[in-house]
């Protein structure tokens, strides 16, 4: 871990071929004062950050520090969890995310997910993909959605013989990206990824970030990773999250330092943050 | 740590390293204790077959399922009415008692909040349930259903009676095969903006659907076996005729076997002991049928 540190000059921080005006911010979720509790514990407080549209956001920080836990708030999937409850406030295009005329299903219709685990359905790929349009109501034009899907999500070519095959006989990295189609065929806006590659092995995970790379053109991506240079590699912006022991001695997950991922990783202005990314926290 | 030490003076370098301790006695006299266990069970099973089979014999032929029921000929005596009864009575419960028990689980897994008392309290009497004897129901059919409902004593109240006897183990097989649907699959259907009731009825209900039908009919086997509850409802053990209708008197093949046991002349015994081959046969076919679906549809994930 301690060569990032030294070697964050020679991090490529998103090629120069994509060129991007970061600064014109053009913000698609708006997070003031979120805190998210379990029970009674506040498993994150205080959370301010702004996502851009069209951008990577890269969430990192240390196990348990509350990522997912934040990443689950954009797409409403913590309402699933018994006792899970949010406050402060998530804007999503300026409409709050958690107001009361706000349908969750329509929610997440939006905002799309990939999870860690590769999660296909026990059904064909074909069914796969096309099991998000015909939920949402769509009947007509399946072939073209689901070949366009897969087709982003760069999996097409590998498996335009065996549609009707069962997903789970497909490997590990097909299936993460076969997840990522089956987002994809819903026409999300956002697709949510967290920790999407550590199952992966690392030819699987560069297919991935390319495809990440690709579909930033359109779609804007959160991401959580543990793989500090794939923030580096892929993200716009970066968000480093720690868990701070408060005076009862209760662990927080805290947001510590959001900023342009380059910045982060080479001028990092927090003390925390710097010790991260160089492998020196404890 | 006597293990370990005992280890470490042993380990002399020396080509016999691996070759491992001798299996104590402890553990070979409990090998043997389970090996005898499982040979008593199936010996007992062998030898009430064996036993069975050669007494029913000479009466295993046509006219046992061509044949009414006769108290004087037992020559000509069948037992039609009664596989006829007991076939009407098992589609009729699985007919009452597999929607409302996949029904019940998918509320109890799916939505019930567990950390609502009157939940809580569902699920414990609904394991309770399952424990009470079958007799039990059979005066909650004849007290309720017949009576108080009036629906009488045909063959709509004994499949009732029989679905709620069996209705607790179906509630609790569904639940579990409903529980071992990976919650991340129920997550990946969510978070695609499927609906709760959407993702169960195209994930979760499909995906259990083997686990559902091993348990039903492991229930249903057990139903089909029971002859208490059937006899407090007044079933008649002597029925020439086949039930033609939902209110008509019917009997099933446990209360005949009953009725000829009871009879003194010998032939009857013999009519008895086929009568059993023919219920442990159709046993026998809905537990096949079990299996197979068990092993056809092995966990996918
Ligand atoms: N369903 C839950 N119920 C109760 N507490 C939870 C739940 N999920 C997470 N937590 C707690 O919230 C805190 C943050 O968890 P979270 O999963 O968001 O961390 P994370 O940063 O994603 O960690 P990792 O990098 O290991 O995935 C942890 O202390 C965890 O114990
Ligand atoms: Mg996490």
């Amino acid at each position: 871990m301690s060569e990032i540190g030294t070697s964050i000059p020679n991090v490529t921080v998103r090629g120069p071929e994509v060129p991007r005006n970061i600064q014109a911010l053009d913000p698609v979720f708006n997070v003031s004062g979120l805190s998210v509790f379990y029970g009674d514990y506040a498993a994150v407080r205080g959370v301010d950050m702004v996502i851009g549209n069209r951008e990577i956001t890269a969430m990192i920080g240390p196990s348990g520090c509350g990522k997912s836990t934040v990443l689950r708030c954009f797409n409403r999937m913590n309402d699933l969890i018994p006792g899970a409850r949010a406050a402060g406030k998530i804007t999503y295009h300026g409409e709050d995310l958690y107001g009361d005329h706000v349908d969750p299903i329509e929610v997440r219709r939006r905002i799309g997910m990939v999870f860690q685990k590769p999660n296909p359905f026990p059904k064909s790929i074909y069914d796969n993909i096309a099991y998000g349009p015909r939920v949402n109501g769509r009947k007509k034009g399946m072939d073209g959605i689901v070949e366009e899907a897969l087709t982003k999500a760069a999996l097409w070519d590998e498996v335009k013989d065996k549609l009707k095959q069962n997903a789970l006989s497909l490997s590990g990295g097909q299936q993460q990206r076969l997840c990522i189609a089956r987002a994809i065929a819903v026409r999300p806006e956002v697709i949510l990824m967290d920790e999407p590659c550590s199952a992966l092995d690392p030819i699987a995970t560069t297919k991935i970030e390319d495809l990440m790379q690709e579909l930033s053109r359109d779609y804007t991506i959160v991401i959580v990773t543990h793989n500090m240079q794939q923030a580096a590699r892929v993200s716009d912006r970066t968000a480093f999250f720690t868990a701070e022991v408060d005076d009862s001695g209760v662990r927080h997950g805290r947001l510590v330092e959001y900023d342009e991922t380059s910045r982060i990783f080479t001028n990092p202005s927090d003390k925390r943050t710097e010790d991260y990314i160089t492998g020196r926290f404890g | 740590m006597t293990v370990l030490t005992s280890i470490g003076k042993a380990a002399s370098p020396g080509p016999r390293q691996l070759a491992g301790r001798r299996r104590p006695v402890r553990e070979t006299v409990f090998l043997i204790a389970l090996q005898f266990s499982l040979v008593i069970a199936i010996a007992f099973l062998a030898v009430l077959l064996a036993y069975v089979i050669s007494k029913g014999w000479a009466r295993l032929d046509p006219r046992l399922w061509e044949n009414m029921p006769s108290i004087r000929r037992p020559e000509n005596a069948g037992a039609q009415s009664a596989i006829v009864g007991t076939i009407y009575l098992m589609g009729l419960t699985a007919l009452f008692v597999i929607p409302t028990g996949v029904l019940a689980a998918i509320y109890l897994e799916e939505y019930a909040d567990r950390d609502k008392w009157y939940n809580r309290l569902l699920e414990l009497n609904i394991q309770n349930l399952a424990g009470i004897p079958s007799i039990v129901y059979g005066i909650l059919g004849l007290g309720i259903i017949a009576r108080v409902i009036g629906l009488g004593f045909g063959l709509i109240t004994g499949a009732l009676t029989l679905a709620l006897l069996v209705l607790p183990v179906v509630i609790i097989s569904a639940r579990e095969a409903i529980r071992a649907v990976p919650p991340s699959i129920r997550e990946g259907s969510l978070a695609l903006g499927a609906t709760q009731w959407q993702t169960i009825y195209r994930q979760v209900l499909p995906s259990s659907i083997p686990g559902i039908a091993t348990g039903s009919i492991l229930a249903l086997s057990r139903a089909i076996g029971e002859a208490a509850p059937l006899v407090m409802l007044g079933a008649a053990t002597f029925v020439a005729f086949n039930p033609e209708s939902l209110t008509d008197g019917f009997t099933a093949l446990p209360l005949q076997i009953y009725n000829w046991i009871g009879q003194s002349r010998p032939e009857f015994g013999v009519l008895a002991s086929s009568a059993i081959v023919v219920l442990l046969a159709l046993l026998l076919v809905m537990n096949s049928v079990a299996i197979l679906l068990r092993n056809r549809y092995q966990k996918r994930w």
